[in-house]
Formats: C-alpha cells, sequence, structure tokens
C-alpha cells in the first residue's frame, strides 16, 4: 500500500498519501489515484507526511497530474511534506504551481 | 411434645451451685438438643467467640455477667430471687427459672435461631471485608496500569483546555492527545459504552494504538481503520466506542476529522457564533468488520481565532436538579456566552451550577481546543555517536542491477553516519539522479525526450523496466568517500556504456516540463557537480551539518 486514498464524503476533497518511496515504481498506482476525480472539482491534497524518499520521476508525475486534472479541480495543495522533502519542491520552483503547505 | 430444639448443639456452662445441677438434669432430661456439652461456669467469659448457641446457668450474680457480651444471642437461666437484679445489666436473654417446658423450648429455640444468624452475618461481613479490600487492591493496580497507559497523554498541550469527569472510579471516556513529528497535533475523544472498570478497559488498547500511531503522523483515516479493526476483535457484541478524532495541521490551518457516533463537534470564532457542527457521518468503533468499515475522513479550514469543542453525550445529557436535560443548544448558548480561552473555568462553574446536587450519571468529557499554530517543536535526533572517515566502492553488473534497489542499498550503508540525518532525503535524490541518469541513458539508451508527455513518460519507464530485464553486460560502480574532518561526503559515479551529453547549463526553465528537473537539482543541491570521460563518470560532493 504506497499510495492511499481517501475521497471527503461530500467528494469535495481528494487525499493522496504516498507512503515511503515516491518514485517511478509507482507512476501507474498514482495515475490511478487521480483516474476518477467526480464532477464536484474537489481540491486535491497530496500527503507526503510519510514519503521518505522521492528523486526527479516523482516530480515528472505530479506535474502530469496536474496536467491531467487542472481543469476539473479547484486547487492541488502538497501538504505534512518533511523539510528536506519541502526543500526540494521549493527548489524545483513547485511552489508556483501547487499551492504547498 | 415439643422438640423444636433436636437438631441442634448447646454448649451450657453452669456453675457449681445446687440450683445449676436442678436445672442442668432437666434440661437434659427434656433432652432439648440433640448434644449438650457442659462446661464449668469459670471457663465462660462475656467476650468469648461462642461455637455453639449457648446457655448460662448460674445461681449468683457476677460482674462477668454485666459485662458487654462479644455474642448477645446467649440465654441466661438464673434463680427467680436473681431475675430482676440482672435483667437489666444483662444483655442477652434471661430465663427465671423455674419457667414451663412450652416457654422454655421457644426461647432456646429463639436464641438458637439468633446465634445462627448472627453467625451467619458474621461470615458473610467478613468475606465482603476480604472483598472489598480483594478489589481495592485490584483497582490500585489497574489505577497503575491506566496512570501508565496515559503518561503520554499531551494534556499540557498549550492551546488545549479539559474537563474529564468520570461517574465513577474508571472513566470510559477517553481524551487523548499526542503530537506528530510535523509538528502536527492530533485529539482524540471516545467514549465506550457504559462506564466504571469495564469500558475503561477498552481505553488500554485503544490508547497504545493511537499513541503508537501519533508518533508516525499517521493519517487519521488510516488510524481509524486500525483502531476499528483492534476494538471489533476485542470487544463483545454489545460494547463499542463512539469516537472523534481530528488532527490539526501545524499551522493551524486545517482540520481533519473523523466522527463516528459522538456529539457533533462545534467550531466557533472568537465571538462564539458556531460556524461548523462537525456531526457523526460513521458508526462507532468496534461494530464494523474490516470489509464494511468507511474510514472517510472530512476536512475544514481554520484559523488561529478559531476553536473547537469536543465533548461526550455526558455533557449534554447532563441533569439539571429539576431533572431536565442540558441539551445541545443550552451548551451552544454557553459557548457563545464564553468562547474566551480564559473564560474556561467559567464555562465549567456554570456546567456545575446547572447540575447542582445531581449525580453524574455518565462520563462527562469536554476539550476546548484552539486552531492556533501548534507551535510543536519537530523531534531530534542527536548525533552523539562518533563517526569514521571510510571510503567505498562497489561495481554492479547486470544482473546485480537487474536484482538489488541499488541506491536504497547504498544509502543503507552509508545511513549509520549520525550526521546523516536530515539529509537522507536529498542524498538519496542525488544518488538516484545520478545513478539513474547512468542506468537510463548509459546503459539502457532511453532518451528524456520521450518524457515530454504524460503517455510518453510511462512508457519511458516501461521500456526501462523492458530494456534492464534484457541487459546482457554493462556495469556501474559507484565510490563514496567520507571525510571526517570536514563532515563531508564525496560520490563518483561511472558506467561502462555509451557517451552521453549533459544538456547545456544554465537549462531551459524546467519549471514546467516533466523531464531534465534531475539536472537541475543536482546542479543546486550537490557541491563542485562535474561529468568527465564523455558524460560516463560523474562526481559531486555533498556537505553535511549537525542534524
Amino acid at each position: 500500500m504506497s499510495i492511499t486514498r481517501h475521497v471527503s464524503s461530500d467528494g469535495k476533497e481528494l487525499i493522496i498519501a504516498v507512503h515511503g518511496k515516491f518514485d517511478f515504481g509507482l507512476v501507474h498506482e498514482f495515475r490511478r489515484a487521480y483516474s476518477s476525480i467526480g464532477d464536484e472539482k474537489p481540491t486535491i491534497y497530496i500527503d507526503l507526511r510519510e514519503t521518505e524518499y522521492l528523486d526527479s520521476s516523482a516530480l515528472g508525475m505530479l506535474l502530469n497530474m496536474r496536467k491531467a486534472v487542472c481543469d476539473n479541480v479547484k486547487g492541488i495543495h502538497i501538504i505534512n511534506s518533511r523539510p528536506e522533502v519541502k526543500n526540494i519542491l521549493d527548489i524545483s520552483r513547485f511552489d508556483k504551481l501547487f499551492t504547498i503547505e | 411434645m415439643l422438640q423444636p430444639a433436636q437438631q441442634i448443639v448447646v454448649d451450657i456452662y453452669a456453675d457449681e451451685s445446687e440450683f445449676s445441677r436442678t436445672v442442668l438434669a432437666e434440661l437434659k432430661r427434656l433432652e432439648i438438643a440433640r448434644r449438650i456439652k457442659v462446661k464449668p461456669f469459670t471457663a465462660w467469659r462475656a467476650n468469648k467467640a461462642l461455637v455453639h448457641p449457648t446457655i448460662v446457668i448460674s445461681a449468683t450474680d457476677v460482674a462477668e455477667l454485666h459485662k458487654s457480651l462479644r455474642f448477645p444471642q446467649q440465654l441466661l437461666i438464673v434463680p427467680k430471687a436473681l431475675a430482676n437484679g440482672i435483667w437489666q445489666r444483662w444483655q442477652g436473654d434471661t430465663i427465671a427459672w423455674p419457667e414451663s417446658v412450652e416457654v422454655l423450648f421457644k426461647r432456646l429455640q429463639l436464641m438458637a435461631h439468633g446465634f445462627n444468624t448472627a453467625r451467619q452475618l458474621n461470615a458473610v461481613r467478613d468475606s465482603l471485608i476480604w472483598h472489598t479490600q480483594r478489589v481495592e487492591r485490584e483497582h490500585e493496580l489497574v489505577e497503575h496500569i491506566f496512570r501508565n497507559a496515559l503518561s503520554r497523554n499531551f494534556t499540557h498541550y498549550k492551546h488545549i483546555r479539559t474537563l474529564l469527569t468520570p461517574a465513577s472510579k474508571f472513566n470510559g471516556d477517553l481524551c487523548l492527545i499526542a503530537p506528530g513529528h510535523l509538528g502536527n497535533l492530533y485529539v482524540l475523544m471516545a467514549d465506550f459504552t457504559g462506564h466504571g472498570l469495564a469500558p475503561a478497559t477498552g481505553a488500554l488498547p485503544l490508547s497504545q494504538a493511537f499513541f503508537a500511531m501519533a508518533d508516525r503522523s499517521v493519517s487519521v483515516a488510516e488510524m481509524v481503520i486500525e483502531f476499528n479493526y483492534r476494538l471489533n476483535r476485542l470487544l463483545p457484541s454489545d460494547m463499542f466506542c463512539a469516537c472523534f478524532l481530528l488532527e490539526l495541521s501545524a499551522n493551524g490551518e486545517w482540520l481533519t476529522y473523523w466522527n463516528g457516533g459522538m456529539p457533533p463537534a462545534l467550531v466557533f470564532g472568537s465571538d462564539g457564533i458556531v460556524k461548523h457542527r462537525l456531526t457523526a457521518q460513521h458508526m462507532a468503533l468496534g461494530v464494523l468488520t474490516v470489509e464494511e468499515f468507511d474510514s472517510q475522513v472530512a476536512t475544514i479550514r481554520t484559523t488561529k481565532d478559531d476553536a473547537i469543542a469536543l465533548f461526550t453525550d455526558g455533557v449534554i445529557e447532563m441533569l439539571s436538579q429539576k431533572r431536565e436535560f442540558l441539551g445541545m443548544d443550552a451548551l451552544e448558548d454557553l459557548i457563545q456566552t464564553y468562547p474566551k480561552r480564559d473564560d474556561f473555568n467559567t464555562l465549567i462553574s456554570e456546567l456545575e451550577n446547572f447540575r447542582g446536587n445531581q449525580p453524574l450519571h455518565d462520563d462527562l468529557s469536554l476539550a476546548i481546543l484552539e486552531c492556533r499554530p501548534t507551535g510543536l517543536v519537530r523531534q531530534q535526533h542527536d548525533g552523539e555517536v562518533e563517526a569514521l572517515p571510510f571510503t567505498f566502492t562497489t561495481e554492479l553488473q547486470a544482473d546485480e542491477l537487474k536484482r538489488i534497489d541499488v541506491i536504497t542499498a547504498v544509502l543503507g550503508i552509508i545511513g549509520r553516519l549520525p550526521t546523516l540525518h536530515g539529509h537522507r532525503t536529498t542524498i538519496y535524490l542525488l544518488l538516484a539522479e545520478v545513478f539513474n541518469n547512468a542506468l537510463e541513458h548509459g546503459l539502457l539508451g532511453l532518451d528524456s525526450r520521450m518524457k515530454n508527455d504524460p503517455e510518453g513518460f510511462a512508457y519511458y519507464y516501461q521500456l526501462r523496466i523492458e530494456r534492464l530485464q534484457e541487459l546482457e553486460s554493462g556495469s556501474i560502480s559507484i565510490a563514496v568517500r567520507y571525510d571526517h574532518a570536514q563532515n563531508y561526503l564525496h560520490f563518483t559515479v561511472r558506467n561502462s556504456g555509451r557517451k552521453w551529453e549533459a544538456p547545456a547549463l544554465p537549462a531551459i526553465d524546467t519549471t514546467h516540463k516533466p523531464y531534465g528537473r534531475g539536472l537541475d537539482l543536482l546542479q543546486k543541491l550537490a557541491h563542485d557537480l562535474r561529468w568527465q570521460n564523455q558524460g560516463r563518470e560523474v562526481s559531486f560532493g555533498y556537505q553535511l551539518t549537525a542534524g
């Protein structure tokens, strides 16, 4: 269970949590997690609290997700990043594309 | 002929007088008991513990007869002339001899009955004392276990106020608070069915799971799945646990919750006006099986001026002196009147005034959490262990590259460095970039431009898997050198594959492109990045600082 997915009961939030290592090994699983997002224009929360490692393929996957869903969501938030992960997101200027909390 | 006393054994204490001999002979003749044991009067004491119904025969009034009797259920037989004098002071029954046979038997029977009843009562009392002591001892043990189990409860967190009042000695309500390692905060309020020791027992596994999972900053949904699994297996089917679990983010701006069978938690602003009522959307914990259980959480935005009130039904179902329920509306009114942090004690007094002298019928718990930035420091690991300077080299052939997760393995080896804490994720990233570059471009001949669109992106990694499986020759070597004096790591990664040219740097703005970001990160996070031998060798340094 490297990726867990929870939709709020009103359909307005989709939380995708990535556990352990976030890299190309999750490419299909990650795409599946946002493949059906409903008609409620939800906000997507990518919860990285349990993401210990990531590489540039993870960043690519996040960008592809953004490209795929940006018209159908209210926003994409990246939440609970560890300090090192947050530093990597900042260096890649992801704050311009995502809401990082 | 009356023979009511035939079943009993009677002890008779008689003095040496002629009177006593006459009475004794008469009693024996009447066969007042199945067995009569005659003992000398001198052996009798007022405080004697008696084992059988007892008759005392005395021709004279002696001081011992005036003392307080340990067993008042005994019969004294004296001559008529003596009876009036002794009547007042002797605590038991008295027969003034001679007496008719009917009366004698009746009195004997009453005395024996009283004696037996008193003896049974004493036995019951003794066993009750024993049980009470035993229960007290066991309660002490259980209290000790509870104290230890809840010793980690973060009730002194500065932005929470709590009122926890059990209806009996043990609390079937549970209010747990724990920090996560992301600066986030978890609060759990739970109410087991019933109150007293039995429901409190369920608190043990729940609290243990809560603290362990909070340490790992596990999400609310995963926590409730685990809680439900444990309680479903553990609790009898008529017992369950209503539960409200929330997580407040480190900045206090969002609150995730799961409510199973608890009254709605109230989110209110500084004016006390209720903004949200977080009603239960789920069944209580311990009811549903893993397959049936719904872990869906909800999230709301909060500000630093907001607060959330969590409470068990014991609060709203509290009875007043007029035996009326407090109710939700009254509680909301109270919160609106006393919304401030410093008002909490007044709020409590208002609740106590409402209850007056009515006893509590259920455990009662109320917690008010302010949604401020938690200000909780992240847990720091201390790096007391002394490190050694070292070098490490490995060369991986095609079949090893297929089998081994190389980067994780290398990180596992250097991961023992005490100063690595706080750098592990970054070093993983840097190693992953140079290693994947060597493998994907050097050995497998993949072209990053393929990753330009989402389909190509997935296809690229599909190809990587396929080509790696087919790889027959080629190798990648990794060398790590740790300079102890400078606390500096130096990495070199070589591959035996084709030449490769790193794109000219500074590269174009890669922010929006799904590839090329790895090189950009290498440039920014690594020291002294160098490509050599036509792109087949790359080296870089990394400065560790104390974690």
